[in-house]
């Protein structure tokens, strides 16, 4: 890609977050070579791609975990790095896979640590941040749920707890990793149906997603990865093809539109290459 | 009218958002504070009690004498005898114990929150044991001028270093530091044991105490250097309560509420070492403490809390009821404390590696 063009793109100040040039390694191991992006503002971005392509160490880079070995994340207008630790707090927040608390925490006593970077010594219970606990409490639907135990919930119930936790945390910005791996098919759909919500409400927000029908549905705008790169980027309609899916994933299948909502659907999935008969030990 | 509001909401009575915490807010909305009310119930309950142990510390011995006798003893109105045992012998005794066990279950309680795991604690992880190999060097002389309880400091410093070292620069979860730290603990032991079998037979007598954990052996200026650090050490963790807190989330969690993990685990792993160093200057090392203080402290408190005070005040109970034991059982002959703490201490150690995760939060 024009390199020039890139550049542009990534300075035009509608981006709350943008990476330049960004290479990240995970010891001696380069994930990410090179690599530039840049999030739309009250927009659901879904990254897709196989695994180890680099999805969730690209959006640990984004929320300031990893240090990139080379570029800058560029977070409303600022080189993250530079950015004392609270103040990317408060505009910027990150849900991982792993969503393990301590036993016997209620889901209020979660939802308050969002609350966090607006709290200090003397400032431990404001007004404002129990308006942003019952306002979160209300947008994830955990009202009911306020008082149990995170171990007593479903592993639904508990991601949107954590997702309350976030949304508690009032950023502008909100990146999920895999929201909804492990729940079932009536879970994922709160949670996506939540994403959405919170995007019309004006939240910017990225995910990691696996499933790409779901992307397609869920998302405004796919950004495909493989190998550390960025294959190609836009609307779920124009991205989504059967050569993206065979250089993905390996797998050849159809494209068929979903009758309400025209986003793509994958079907008649299959091996590009079929095993041999010899290859099957 | 906000209330109104939230009635309407939700349709009944405004949820509580802080159940079981006391809320002041200033008028000007300068400040607010959330106060933890188990919390203030387990201290005050904890603080009872180390007294009574205390007083029954003071009280009994090979010279009982009577809680009344006790406490106009203390109040100078005593008997010669009395006021000798009480202010001469017992009394720095009890001091000496319960600041070193205060400060081993407050290094344990920093340290296991840290690292996320129960056996990541000053004692297991061979903090103790490198800083007995220093302080037994300078008690039989190898080739060391400085005091031991200096050497016991140095020491602790020296294997916590060396444990970060060798466990990279983000093992202070997990287990490569523990890993790293006992295989530090290990070497330690062994060295400790060959400068005793090395030396004159009097040399390793005067040694013995360090080895075991005892609280015969207590030197003025240790204590009093316990004092300070243990004043130092308990503020400035209270200080880092708040980040120690969000670092019962997921590692990505706690850096993305604005927590600097990294330099919150050095300042509580160098608050850590300095406790255990100079608790270890004074009653030897009484490792197990760190271990059975803060885990009587977590089960009384409050879920998601760190129980900095909590494990403070039942490591000092427990420290001074062993040497209570130790004085006691087999009177007139005294067990060290640290055999004591040993022995009810390792059971317990037992059933975590048997029946308990070592993960903190389960």
């Amino acid at each position: 890609m024009n390199q020039f063009m890139t550049m542009s793109k990534i300075n035009s100040p509608r981006a709350p977050l943008a990476a330049q040039s960004l290479m990240m390694s995970h010891g001696p191991h380069t994930i990410i070579p090179h690599l530039d992006i840049e999030l739309r503002t009250g927009e659901v971005t879904a990254i897709v791609g196989p695994n180890g392509c680099g999805k969730s160490t690209l959006l640990n880079g984004l929320a300031r975990i990893h240090k990139p070995r080379q570029g800058t994340i560029v977070l409303d207008g600022a080189d993250i790095h530079t950015l004392p630790a609270r103040d990317v707090a408060r505009k910027l927040a990150l849900l991982p896979q792993d969503n393990s608390a301590p036993e016997g925490l209620t889901v209020t006593d979660l939802i308050r640590f969002g609350r966090h970077p607006h709290q200090s010594w003397l400032s431990q219970w404001s007004e404002d941040d129990e308006r942003a606990v019952r306002k979160a409490l209300r947008a994830a639907d955990v009202g009911d749920l306020a008082n149990r135990p995170l171990d007593t919930l479903s592993g639904g119930q508990r991601q949107r707890a954590w997702i309350a936790m976030s949304i508690a945390q009032e950023t502008q910005l909100l990146l999920l990793d895999e929201p909804t791996s492990a729940l079932d098919l009536g879970h994922q759909i709160e949670v996506f149906e939540l994403i959405r919500a919170l995007a019309s409400q004006g939240k910017t927000i990225a995910m990691v997603v696996h499933d790409l029908v779901s992307a397609c549905r869920y998302a405004d705008h796919i950004i495909a990865m493989c190998h550390g790169e960025i294959v190609t980027e836009g609307t779920p309609s124009k991205v989504i093809t059967t050569n993206l899916i065979a250089e993905l994933y390996g797998v050849a299948c159809d494209l068929m539109h979903d009758p309400v909502s025209g986003s793509p659907i994958l079907v008649n999935i299959r091996r590009v290459h079929p095993a041999k008969p010899a290859e099957i030990t | 009218m906000n209330s109104s509001l939230d009635s309407t909401d939700t349709g009944q009575t405004p949820l509580h958002l802080t159940p079981g915490h006391w809320l002041w807010r200033s008028t000007t909305r300068h400040w607010s504070l959330l106060i933890n009310k188990r919390s203030i119930v387990v201290n005050a309950t904890l603080t009872l009690i180390l007294l009574a142990c205390a007083l029954s510390s003071l009280a009994l011995g090979t010279l009982s004498i009577t809680i009344p006798d006790v406490i106009l003893a203390l109040q100078g109105k005593g008997t010669t005898m009395h006021t000798f045992v009480l202010e001469e012998l017992r009394g720095p005794r009890l001091l000496a114990g319960a600041l070193a066990g205060a400060s081993f279950a407050l290094a344990g309680c920093l340290m296991q929150t840290l690292a996320r795991n129960r056996l990541a604690t000053p004692g297991i992880i061979g903090i103790d044991n490198a800083a007995t190999a220093f302080a037994v060097a300078s008690v039989v002389g190898v080739g060391i001028s400085a005091a031991p309880h200096t050497m016991a400091l140095v020491g602790a410093a020296v294997a916590t270093a060396l444990a970060f070292g060798l466990a990279g620069a983000t093992g202070t979860r997990g287990y490569r530091f523990i890993i790293a730290g006992l295989a530090i603990g290990a070497v330690s032991g062994a060295i400790t044991q060959v400068m005793l079998s090395s030396v004159a037979l009097d040399d390793a007598n005067a040694a013995y105490p360090w080895t075991v954990g005892s609280l015969n052996a207590r030197a003025p200026a240790a204590v009093n250097a316990l004092i300070i650090g243990l004043i130092v050490g308990y503020t400035l963790s209270l200080f880092l309560n708040r980040a120690l807190a969000t670092l019962q989330l997921p590692e990505p969690v706690t850096a993305s509420l604005g927590t600097r993990s990294g330099r919150v685990r050095v300042a509580g792993l160098i608050l850590s070492v300095l406790l255990t160093g100079l608790a270890v200057s004074v009653a030897g090392p009484v490792g197990l403490i760190a271990l059975l203080g803060p885990e009587l402290a977590r089960t009384i408190s409050r879920p998601g809390s760190i129980p900095l005070t909590a494990s403070a005040l039942s490591g000092a109970i427990l420290m001074v009821l062993s040497d209570l034991a130790g004085r006691l059982v087999f009177s007139p002959l005294e067990i060290p404390v640290g055999i004591i703490a040993a022995l009810a201490g390792s059971p317990y150690l037992l059933w975590i590696l048997l029946h308990k995760s070592p993960d903190i939060n389960r």
